[in-house]
């Protein structure tokens, strides 16, 4: 069983603010999908074999031309709060 | 004339005749959606004076509408798609409010050719659920019985279509969200090869699993959705540069050949009996058109599961970092800190599911967790792929029940996130290998929900994929309509 | 304090911008002092859907880096995502490269004020996507992405150095080098080459190292090396008096010439670093770095060798000249205009960097132009004045901006070569000295000197040297 800490911790590293509903229930979903995930400790694999999933044939570069974005306005409309054509965090920011 | 379960194919006959005009077409679905949506709920928005005023342009091409493959076709499109200036919440109220500064390619694409955009549907918040139930702005219910889930994530797609709201829609496939409801509300539903059409403007859930695809009542038209949207996209750099094929020329031209389907018994262990017995009688329908029934052997899907909710919710995990309220979408009124914005707003707009697969990807790619869980899951990964590659020497597909049942109760399974997931066995190994896979109805339960049929085919194997559906198709008449259109034409 | 007791050990991780036309990952332009978010897009402000794709020129920057570095180059590397939150990282996660960078195992060799030679070992080279800006004002945070999705790549070195003189020799060096091929425009100000300090000390003879501090974000070259020598002292000071020294980060202060501790780091981060799915491995074709191996521009190295050959300059002129591009392409300005590779090299080395260094100026913003100086070097050739007065001359011309010609002309400091008006001044010295003439006369050779000067500081130094000396002994000797 996963530790009220533990899932604590994982919620902060995700910044997510839960409830205590919240701790008890993920405690509980979390154990018990890590549990079932246990089953693939039953497949032999090795390292080096892992998936590609990108085609092989897809294009990996883009040619080095600048072209400014039709509708910055469209971006700054759905910030939440703006100031100074900035987008304005109400609080001082810590240093994490 | 009545307008709703019009195919394609039957809409552009019927434009080509001038029976009637873009306009006419899409008053009578906006019609549609507003009689018929409010027992539903697949519209999340409609925009009656946009679409209108897009109808009425395509009215003034109608004489030049053999430029345009989707002249007129009412396009519903799911949430998490981007589309300029329509909203795009992917079901959470962390993006509510939140308007589309840019559309999406496949949108784009489809727009470009005729289609017209009637609204924007519902879904399982970032497209993580099986049931539409997951979603900030309530659930979707299923056209064939409103006390039934019309399956998920792209909920509101099936059922949009599925009651006539729309002719075509679009919705995004991560583990089985297109074909699971397609199959569980009576639709031809598509999931493309990894890489066929762009994931440019879909909100992403787990980058390496996400694809784009067409839900319809033929496979017609999903080839004809098919042929527009698939194809490179510079801004996308996981998209493929393959050639598109024209997929509904080679329906005309390549209608007559046989093929081996593969089946693997173990796999099918556990389906309802009356899917079973379904599956069992669409095996009969292909035999009798020539094609070839091959056991087969997939050791590894049984890992399916567990594999998938590594790797989905540890991108998601990184995906979805991005909604912490800084520079859009949902912030939480109280905040001392920005540490507090970010979890609060967090902790406050997303919801329950999706804040346990986020948990659970985080603690995958935490430090000290990375190689047992996520690296390790991505060499169980390609085992499951190499299952696939490995049948595919014995068969040109891979066929399934596409959920081993039909339709469930809203809340049967809400309780359970697991017993949820196992709602997926069929659909989720076809993402994590990769490869294209169809849905399409092959008969109906003892309660009249309909049962889906899944071919699994090579990559890029889209053409195949559509020509030995449609044959089925063809063999299999038309389907049935849920009981909310009995009458309706 | 007994500092010579201990040794430190300084590692440095050195982000430089690529100059590129648009950003790492989007097609905005990569511009800086643009008002803000106004070089923004989907992409680069992490709005939902967007995609990344990679700038092959930012690439070819990084490749070129790498050859220039003398490192070895992956032909498969991966981008990987560090997943952390801050205000100015829109996405939540920034596209870096981690277990798999494009580069590996390089070195430059820099040159100590010893005049030694220091091999400086470079541990890795990879790419990744600026941050954006946040300043943080008394009623909150404002965020401007101006900056974010920039390309960069990130230079670390092994910890080779062991004093602030030999990192400041090694990110000169590193800056020269990526200015000079065209890679990063190495404005320290403008935050396109920011340099961490990762430094700790020992006590000499032992192996293991110390715990270590990382100095943040330090934003000038004179700044680097004040800020690690305080570092440094800090450190000794500490354990001295038994303290333990703790893993921080610190900046450096440059108002109070200090460094202060930025955060603790007690709990390691977790970045979570995973491939990143968007995009496809980053592959290196052999075809492609032989491409950009052959489009290199000239480095430093070889401006030094080319100097050394085309106008016979010492190994040292050679190497002060290339010591930056800037000053290179001065001093090949000058000569290009004076035809005179020795003298060039005189008064660039001398007479200007000499008055450069003193007023604390770069070469960049010299007061005399490279035709300017080489208009007085002509002047020198062709007789037109000494050597004495064009350093006068020159001397106004560093403080004024002014030709050589005007201010020889306003102050009459033209040369006399006329034989005539030279002669009836030596006569008239000798007339003026007789007893000094007779000494020579008499075998005292050696006054040839005095009637020189004398007749010198009669002409005000305007007399053309050579004649003058001639004159003077064929009148002496009549």
């Amino acid at each position: 069983m996963l530790s009220r800490e533990e899932v604590l911790k994982i919620a902060k590293l995700a910044r997510l603010t839960l409830t205590e509903d919240e701790i008890a229930f993920y405690q509980k979903q979390l154990t018990r999908v890590l549990g079932h995930i246990q089953d693939l400790n039953q497949v032999q694999t090795s390292k080096e074999a892992f998936v590609q999933h990108v085609p092989n044939d897809a294009e990996s570069f883009r040619e080095d031309r600048a072209a400014p974005f039709a509708n910055p306005e469209g971006l700054m409309r759905n910030a939440p709060a703006v100031e100074n054509d900035s987008f304005l965090l109400p609080t001082i920011v810590e240093h994490s | 004339m009545e307008f709703g379960t019009q195919t394609i194919q039957e809409l552009l006959a019927g434009y080509r005749a001038k029976n009637f005009k873009p306009t006419e077409v899409v008053e009578r679905y906006l019609k549609n959606i507003s009689e018929r949506d409010e027992k539903l709920n697949s519209f999340l928005q409609v925009r009656p004076e946009e679409t209108l005023k897009r109808a009425r342009t395509l009215d003034a091409q109608i004489d030049n509408m053999s430029t345009l493959p989707l002249f007129g076709i009412p396009l519903a499109v799911k949430d998490n798609f981007l589309v300029n200036g329509w909203q795009a919440t992917a079901g959470s109220k962390v993006l509510s409010g939140y308007i589309s500064p840019y559309t999406a390619t496949s949108v784009e694409r489809l727009e470009a050719m005729g289609a017209v955009v009637v609204g924007k549907v519902n879904c399982d918040e970032f497209a993580m659920g099986s049931s539409n139930e997951n979603s900030a702005f309530g659930p979707v219910r299923n056209p064939w019985d409103l006390e039934r889930v019309p399956g998920g994530s792209s909920g509101g797609s099936s059922a949009a279509v599925a009651a006539g709201l729309a002719t075509v829609s679009l919705g995004t496939d991560t583990g089985g969200s297109i074909r699971q409801p397609a199959s569980l509300c009576g639709l031809v539903g598509l999931k493309p090869t990894y890489g066929r059409v762009s994931r440019y403007g879909i909100v992403s859930y787990a980058s390496s699993l996400d694809q784009v695809g067409p839900f319809s009542r033929t496979v017609w038209d999903s080839a004809r959705v098919m042929e527009v949207m698939s194809g490179f996209d510079p801004r996308d750099a996981t998209s493929s540069k393959r050639s598109v094929p024209k997929f509904t020329e080679e329906l005309n031209t390549n209608s007559k050949r046989t093929f081996k389907l593969g089946v693997s018994r173990a796999w099918l262990e556990g389906v309802d009996s009356d899917v079973a017995k379904s599956f069992d009688s669409a095996l009969e329908v292909f035999k009798k058109m020539g094609c070839e029934i091959v056991e087969i052997d997939l050791p590894h899907t049984k890992y399916a599961l567990s594999t998938y909710y590594l790797i989905a919710p540890s991108e998601a995990s990184s995906n979805l970092a991005r909604y912490d309220g800084v520079h859009y979408g949902y912030r939480t009124q109280s905040a001392k800190s920005s540490e507090e914005l970010y979890s609060r707003s967090r902790g406050e707009g997303i919801g329950r599911e999706v804040k346990l697969r986020i948990m659970l990807g985080t603690y995958a790619l935490s430090a000290g967790y990375y190689d047992a869980f996520y690296l390790k899951a991505n060499q169980v990964r390609r085992k499951i792929q190499e299952d696939f590659e490995k049948a595919f020497t014995q068969c040109d597909f891979v066929v399934s029940p596409t959920s081993p049942s039909t339709a469930f109760k809203l809340g049967e399974k809400t309780d359970d996130p697991l017993k949820m997931y196992l709602s997926d066995i069929f659909t989720l190994p076809v993402n994590l290998a990769g490869l294209p896979g169809l849905s399409m109805p092959c008969g109906l339960d003892s309660r009249n929900l309909p049962i889906g049929f899944q071919l699994i085919g090579k990559p890029f194997g889209e053409a195949e994929l559509f020509l030995a559906s449609h044959q089925y198709e063809q063999a299999r008449g038309q389907f049935a309509l849920p009981s909310m259109l009995k009458g309706k034409g | 304090m007994s500092l010579e007791k201990y040794e430190s050990v300084i590692g440095l991780e050195v982000h430089a911008q690529l100059m590129t036309q648009s950003k790492m990952f989007c097609r905005c332009p990569n511009q800086f002092g643009s008002s803000p978010n106004t070089n923004v897009c989907p992409v680069c402000t992490g709005q939902p859907g967007s995609l990344p794709v990679i700038n092959k020129k930012a690439i070819e920057l990084g490749v070129r880096a790498a050859v220039a570095l003398s490192c070895e180059i992956h032909p498969e590397s991966v981008f990987a995502r560090k997943n952390y939150f801050y205000p100015d990282l829109p996405k939540g996660y920034q596209i870096s490269q981690y277990e798999r960078p494009y580069s590996t195992q390089g070195h430059i060799v820099v040159r100590l004020k010893s005049g030694d030679e220091k091999r400086i070992g470079i541990t890795r080279i990879h790419f990744e996507e600026d941050a954006g800006k946040s300043n943080h004002e008394s009623y909150g945070t404002l965020v401007n992405l101006n900056r974010a999705g920039v390309p960069l790549i990130e230079i670390v070195s092994e910890p080779d150095m062991r004093n602030a003189h030999e990192a400041g020799q090694y990110l000169r060096a590193l800056h020269s080098i990526l200015r000079y091929a065209d890679i990063c425009d190495g404005n320290m100000e403008e935050g396109n080459f920011r340099c961490d300090a990762n430094i700790s000390v020992r006590l000499r003879g032992t192996e293991k190292f110390g715990t270590k501090v990382e100095l943040k974000n330090i934003n000038s070259f004179k700044f680097v090396e004040k800020a690690i020598e305080y570092e440094i002292q800090r450190q000794v000071f500490a354990i001295e008096s038994g303290e333990k020294i703790i893993q921080q980060t610190r900046s450096w202060n440059s108002g109070k010439n200090v460094t202060e501790v930025m955060r603790e780091k007690e709990q390691a981060h977790d970045y979570r670093y995973f491939p990143e799915p968007d995009l496809p491995k980053l592959m290196i074709s052999s075809k492609w770095f032989e491409q950009i191996k052959k489009e290199m521009p000239e480095l430093p190295k070889e401006a030094c060798e080319r100097f050394k050959k085309a106008f016979e300059l010492s190994d040292y002129d050679a190497s002060v000249l290339t010591s930056s591009k800037e000053l290179a392409k001065y001093f090949e300005a000058v000569v290009a205009h004076c035809k005179n590779g020795k003298a060039s090299a005189n008064w660039v080395m001398n007479e200007l960097l000499g008055r450069l260094n003193a007023a604390g100026r770069e070469i960049g913003d010299t007061p005399v132009s490279e035709t300017q100086l080489a208009a007085l070097i002509k002047k020198i050739d062709s007789g037109e004045i000494s050597g004495k007065i064009a350093k006068t001359v020159f001397e106004e011309m560093f403080a004024t901006s002014k030709d050589a010609s005007s201010i020889i002309k306003d102050k009459g400091l033209v040369q006399i070569s006329d034989p005539a008006a030279l002669e009836s001044v030596v006569r008239k010295i000798i007339e003026g000295n007789p007893s000094q003439f007779a000494e020579y006369k008499a075998g005292k050779v050696k006054l040839l000197g005095f009637f020189v000067g004398q007749a010198m500081k009669e002409t005000k130094g305007q007399a053309n040297p050579a004649l003058l000396n001639e004159l003077v002994k064929k009148l002496l000797d009549s």
